[in-house]
Formats: structure tokens, sequence, C-alpha cells
């Protein structure tokens, strides 16, 4: 499944005194099959770029393409629930989008809506709360019951359960303790080999896009400032503090240890890799 | 909601805008009373002009005042119908369809509309010139000699304004949910009734939830501060009561009296 | 003495198990203390109870000396200003400035004074431009800036900090540590900070590690972040330096087990040349 975006624009309350430009002209083609990280500061556009690939904002100007559908700017297109079902999107803290009174219905929703009988819905249910780890005893539980973590793998399940084809997280390990977080990204990093399925990341954090992800997107002021791979995007330090992006450990202590007289290959980004050249720099 | 005009603050400098939240409120309540004094037409031409010189202050336009009219045309209506079939008194002034509709009817309707008018104008002029958060500091004023007989005044107050603070927080909080709940193929405008409510329950719950949460951390917060709610606190904003404050709460005294004074002779 | 004394203090939120059980500790005054433990493990609890936002079962708990009991509730809580999670959930007033007024009207200050301590406080967690602005045009971290100030208004000597980065994107999140730190060494205030930021331990005086309502390890940051096999049972992270120690040490390398990146690379310099 492929998305293209060509020449996007979004401006919020076009046409007033308060018109602001979110995405300026964005072309961009997302890499299928692969965990992409899309970095930004806060007022980027992150959010407004994401919005687009499920058609929940329409384009104010360009075009996205989804498969065979495309959206322009200025119509008013029709069916786009179809579009929903195959671009899951998570928000930022989803567990407050939970409502029903047990688990397996909350997970049940998505499916149903999007016209699956009761019984096929329920089997989805069950087959995505196996996969983020919950089982049978949290069936009938009532999603108020559960732990912030439990919580936000129920909502994440309930997207999970429409079988999209590509999965956009926003933030998914936002405000969960460190393990949580390293469970949630290995989630994600088997849901994406195990089921073959493109991710799209929306995240601050740089272990994470280092440990995880193929590829990155840095979206800046509505613009797209750099789409490479991982290995690229991290190769250039200076790049990195003029984007104001803060380096992985990994990185900074390379960097350290580079500017101290360390002879050491300048592209490393593996820590027992640094660890084996630092080890020999040190036994000399 | 642009439209919406009653309640609606206008965030521009006037010379009522300058008044004091609690002169505006009595100054309001009194002429309320005025209204319902049985002047005749002069006692309400009277009112009529001081409504409209307050329009003036306030730099309103008519437009704007029309617009807060708007949603009781069809209530008048309505009454002027029930008033033509209900009363008897009066003149006779035509007859359809074997049926009389009698003067006292058009002018009894007349007067409920004129009085109507008069305070929609009013409270809208009141509304348009100060802001929800003055307001709510002038009521808690006016009210405080009302804790003799336990009435909450500023736990009202207190309420009101965090209300008032969170109302641009929780539009966002549902337009949030409303997004969510669309990328789960949540459709408002398609399905049967059930999905209907379904759909409906989506956004509610989760509303009701969050706000639960947020007001148990809030009331944390404030009690974590030294908030207790019948203790003692001063106020960081201070409502000032100028000369033209007083003044205006005796004018409107004097048209008060004017209109008893009407009713008499 | 102790700043703050916790003694056998018990809490249960429904009868049935305890979310706090027998934890004792103390506090010196003036330090930096940070308190760990996974989601669920009572820091939070331990934090409420401290300023009896709830009521212990049983136990005792000292501020100052005086014991936390109903009638020394409100002059505890004077002493301790509190700075929870979520940026929006705390923010009160209609304006900046009306929120850090909050607490000043609280404690009865003469309304004629305020605006001069308002504009004071504000300027110390650099939002004085922001004094008429509303929360809803403001970020997250600014937001935690305002309610640090609303804390600090009413001069307390100690601060507990509740997880209050854990909603901040990266830059929020500097600037609040920053703040905190600056605001630690300044104020001379004693800190407690309950964090998932490992680093953030690394660099405090003293951690208390929290498990299911116990506290299993109490001390310094450089003794007990060594402890790796025992903090990746509790679920918990340890600082990059340290793993890249452990790394180390498995080539080979004779070094000591530092916790922060600025040692771990003097540690290194320092074995360099001595080779």
């Amino acid at each position: 499944m492929s998305i293209e975006i060509r020449k996007l624009s979004h401006i919020y309350n076009e046409g007033t005194t308060f018109a602001s430009v979110a995405l300026d002209a964005i072309d961009l083609t997302i890499q299928e099959y692969c965990m992409t990280a899309i970095i930004g500061e806060t007022g980027s556009g992150k959010s407004t770029l994401v919005q687009h690939l499920n058609a929940l904002l329409l384009p104010s100007k360009g075009e996205i393409q989804i498969n065979d559908r495309i959206i322009k700017a200025d119509e008013k297109p029709k069916q786009l629930k179809a579009l929903r079902k195959k671009v899951g999107l998570v928000f930022q803290f989803p567990e407050y989008q939970l409502f029903e009174e047990t688990i397996l219905k909350d997970v049940s929703f998505g499916p149903k809506n999007f016209g699956a009988g009761e019984e096929e819905a329920e089997q989805r249910a069950k087959e995505v709360l196996k996969v983020v780890g919950l089982d049978e005893s949290y069936y009938e539980k009532s999603p108020f019951e559960c732990s912030g973590g439990e919580k936000r793998r129920v909502a994440i399940a309930g997207i999970l359960a429409m079988d999209p084809e590509i999965l956009v997280l926003d933030e998914p390990t936002a405000g969960l303790d460190p393990k949580g977080a390293r469970d949630m990204m290995q989630l994600f990093v088997d849901i994406q080999k195990n089921y073959h399925k493109t991710i799209l990341l929306v995240t601050h954090d740089m272990e994470h896009v280092l440990s995880y992800c193929q590829h990155v997107v840095v979206l800046s002021h509505g613009k797209i400032k750099r789409d490479c791979d991982v290995k690229t995007f991290f190769s250039n330090v200076d790049d990195l503090k003029e984007m104001k992006i803060n380096p992985p450990a990994v990185i900074r202590l390379r960097e350290a240890l580079l500017a101290k007289g360390f002879k050491l290959d300048p592209s490393l980004l593996d820590m027992e890799e640094l660890a084996k050249q630092v080890a020999k720099e040190v036994k000399r | 909601m642009k439209n919406f005009a009653l309640g609606r603050y206008l965030p521009i400098d006037s010379a009522m805008h300058r008044f004091d939240p609690r002169a505006k409120i009595a100054a309001m309540l009194i002429l309320m009373i005025a209204i319902f004094i049985p002047a005749g037409f002069i006692g309400y031409a009277l009112i009529g002009a001081v409504v409209l010189l307050g329009i003036y202050l306030a730099k309103m336009k008519l437009n704007f005042i029309w617009n807060a009219m708007k949603p009781m045309f069809f209530m008048l209506g309505f009454l002027l119908i029930i008033n033509m079939l209900v009363v008897k008194t009066g003149t006779p002034l035509i007859t359809v369809f074997g049926f009389t509709v009698y003067s006292d009817a058009l002018s009894q309707t007349f007067y409920i509309v004129v009085r109507l008018v008069l305070m929609i104008t009013i409270t809208t002029t009141l509304t348009a010139t100060t802001k929800p958060l003055d307001l709510t500091m002038g009521l808690e004023d006016l009210m405080s000699p009302l804790k003799r007989f336990h009435v909450p005044a500023h736990e009202i107050a207190m309420m009101i304004s965090i209300a008032l603070r969170f109302i641009p927080t929780l539009i966002e909080e549902t337009q949030r949910i409303i997004k969510a709940q669309a990328s789960r193929g949540v459709d408002l405008d398609e399905g049967k009734l059930k999905e209907k409510i379904m759909a409906i329950l989506s956004l509610i719950v989760p509303l009701f939830v969050s706000s639960f949460q947020r007001a148990e951390e809030l009331a944390n917060a404030m009690e974590a501060r030294g908030y207790v709610p019948d203790h003692q606190r001063t106020r960081y904003k201070q409502l000032v009561m100028q000369r033209k404050d007083t003044m205006l709460i005796v004018f409107a005294c004097l048209v008060c009296a004017g209109m008893i004074a009407l009713a008499v002779l | 003495m102790n700043k703050i004394t916790v003694r056998d203090c018990t809490f249960s939120y429904d009868k049935e198990h305890n979310a706090i059980d027998g934890i004792s500790f103390d506090i010196e005054a003036g330090s930096y203390t940070t308190i760990i433990g996974h989601n669920g493990s009572g820091k939070s609890t331990i934090a409420k109870l401290l300023i009896d936002l709830l009521v212990k079962d049983s136990g005792s708990i000292q501020v100052d000396g005086l014991e936390l009991n109903d009638e020394n509730v409100y002059a505890i809580r004077s002493k301790i200003g509190i700075v929870f999670q979520n940026p929006d959930n705390q923010f009160i007033g209609a304006t900046v400035a009306d929120d850090i007024a909050f607490g000043l009207e609280n404690h009865c200050v003469e309304s004629a004074k305020m605006q001069g301590i308002i504009e004071n406080f504000a300027a110390k967690v650099n939002m004085l431009d922001y004094l008429n602005s509303e929360p809803t045009r403001l970020s997250g971290g600014q937001k935690q800036r305002v309610a640090i100030a609303g804390v600090l208004v009413m001069n307390p000597e100690i601060i507990i900090f509740d997880e209050a980065t854990s909603m901040l994107d990266p830059q929020g999140k500097a600037e609040i540590n920053a703040l905190i730190h600056e605001i630690h060494e300044q104020n001379h205030l004693t800190v407690l900070s309950i964090t998932h930021d490992i680093e953030e331990v690394a660099g405090s005086d003293h951690v208390l590690v929290f498990d299911q309502g116990h506290k299993i390890m109490d001390g310094k940051p450089a003794d007990i972040l060594k402890r790796k096999q025992e903090l990746i049972d509790l679920k918990l992270d340890i600082p990059y330096a340290l793993k890249f120690v452990h790394a180390l040490q498995d080539e080979g390398v004779n070094i000591d087990e530092v916790i922060t990146m600025e040692r771990l690379v003097d540690e290194l310099c320092q074995l360099k040349s001595a080779s």
C-alpha cells in the first residue's frame, strides 16, 4: 500500500485573519513495510501531516494519493471511511478514547464500524488482544479498571483490530516508564515484521529512532527538512545540532571521545562496537 | 456560533465596558423591575429611551441586538396566536371563519413583546460589555451579603470561574476525541439509530471520564496550594467603585421611581 | 534534623492491598532526592501522603519535626509545594498572573502586594512576558513553569515534583529540569523528584527505589545504580554511562563504575593517558 504526497499544503482558518500555514507544499513518499520516524518540534506540522493520511484533514492545496485514491484540495471527497480502515491512526494518550463496558467490546468497536458482524469483530478483538499481550482474563474487565499501560495497549488493540495496512503512531510511549516504553516499541517492531505492515512513528525519542526505525522524515515550520534513512540521518552531528535534535547517547559519547583525541570510526552507531574500539584505544 | 449574540462578550472598548460590573448588574436588576411596573405607553417609551442610550454607550450595533432576539421570534409568534385564541376582552377587531380577534389580545401581546425586547436588550448589553470573569466577580461580591443565609457565594463564583477557564480546554479535548473515534470508523452522519447512539456514547463517555479525573487532579492541586473553601481569602483582582458607577445605580433607581410615579398618576 | 521523616507508613486505596506498605525513609534538608519505581509502585501515593491529600492508614510522617496530623495539616502544606504531572490540570487561573496569584489569595496576602510578588516570581521562571496569557496559548513546558512559580510564591521549604516532566516534549523537559536544578541550588530548597529519568537520578544526591508499595533501595545514586541486575529485575533502567562501562568491562577494560557521561569521559581520558 503506498502513500504519495504532492505539494500538499494545509492552512488552518483559511481566509480569516487567523490563517496559519501548518504544512507548506510538502512532497513525500511513505516508505512501505518499514518503520519511519517523523520528527519535528511542537508546531512543526507533524500532527497535521499525520491527520491527512487517514483523511481526518483535507488538503488546502496539493494532493495526497493513498493507493489508487487521490484526494485533491477543494474537493469534497465522499467515502472517506474506507481510508480510515486502511490507515490506522493512534493518537497520543490513546487510553482517553476508551469508552465501552468491557475491553472486548471496546476493541470490537472499530471492526464493527467497518461492517464486521458481532462474532467476527469479537474474534478479531481476541486475536489482537493476544498480540498486545493481554490474555482472556482481560476480556470482560472494564477498561477503566486497568493500569495506564494496560489501557494504552487496549486502545492500540482497538486500532489494530481494524487491520490497517499502515499504522501511524503519535508518540506511543509518551508518559510510559522505560520498561513500558521498550515493551511497546518491541510490540511495534514485531507487528511490523510479522504482519508486514508499514509503520509511521511520530516521536521525540532519538534512542527509539536509532534502535527501531529504518527511515526518518524531519519536519520544521511546515516543510520537510530531511527525508532519508536512519544511518544517513545520524551521520552528520553538526546537522543534528542545527536542527536542535539531541543525538542518542551513543553519538554523544562518541563525539565527546573524538573531541578528546580518541581514534574512533566517526560513523559508529552501535554501543558494543564503540566499546570495542574504545577498549583498544585504552589498552594500548 | 457567530450569530449567537445572546450572552456573547464584545471585546471592544466603550463607556459601558468601563463601568464596574457590580454597578452594571445592580442597574440591570433595577431596570428589570422597572420594566414590570405598569406605567403605560409613556413608561415604556421612557425605558426604551434609557435602553437605547445604553446601547449607544456600549457601541453595540442594532444588528447585534437583532441577532440576540432571533431565538425569541418563534416563541413570540406562538404567544400571539395563543393570546388571540384566549383573550376575549376589549373591542372586537376582525372576525375570521366565525372566530373573533379582540383588541386586548393584540395589546397584551404587544406589551409582552415590548417587555421581552427590553429585557433581552438589557441583558445583552450587560453580557456584551462585561467579561465573563468580571461578571463572576461582580456576582460574587453582590451575593456575599447572602452568606448569612448560607448562600455559598464564593464557592459558586469559584466554580463558575474554573468552568470558564476550562471551556477552551474542553472544546479542544472534544475535538481530539471526535478525531480519535473517527479514526475508528465512527461516522455521525451515517448508520442506524443504534450505531448513532454508540457513536455519541463513544464521545460522551471519554469526556465524562476525563472530566472526573481532571476534577480530582484540580482539587488536589488547589488543596495543595492552600485552598480551603470556607476559609478567608484575599483577592488578586480588585473591583473599584467609582463615582460614575454609583451614579449609574442612582440613575437606574430614578428611572424605576419615575415608572412608579407614572403608574400612580 | 531531617527535613522529612517517614516511619512505617501504610496506606491502601481499596482496603484490599496496600499501595504503601510499611515504608520508612529520611530526607535531609537541602538535598535533591529522586524516587523511582515502575508505575504502580507507590511513588505518587507517597507524595500525596506527605501533604495529606491522602490520609495514611498508619505510621508517622514528620516534616521539620511537626507530626502530620489534623492540627498541623495546613502548617505542613505551607512548607511543601508540589508540582503535578499534568500541566493543564493544575492550572487554575484564567491567565498566568491569576494562576500564580491563587496561592497568594489562599494565604491571605494583601491584595496590594500581589502584583509585585507575581511579577517577581514570573520573572524567576521566565514567564514575565506572558502574565496575561491564557493557558490554551501556552506550551506544556510553559504551563509547568507557571506551576512552579505558583508553588514558589508561597515560599515552601520543600518542593515535590511528581513526574513533572513526563508529559512534556524534550525541550520542555530540558527547561524544567534546568529550572529544578536552579531552584535547588539558588533557593536551597529540599527537592523530592518522582521520576522515570534515570539520568536525572544519576545527577541527584539521594535515591529511593520503590516496588509494589515497598522501599527496596535507599542510598546514593553512585551505589544504587550499580546494582544492575536488581534494577533490571525491577523493570528499571540504568544510566547509559553505566551500560557502557559494563560493555567495556566485557572487553577487559578495568574501569570504575561511573554513572554520568561526564565522569565516563574523564575516566576514559585518564585511562588513555595512563596507557
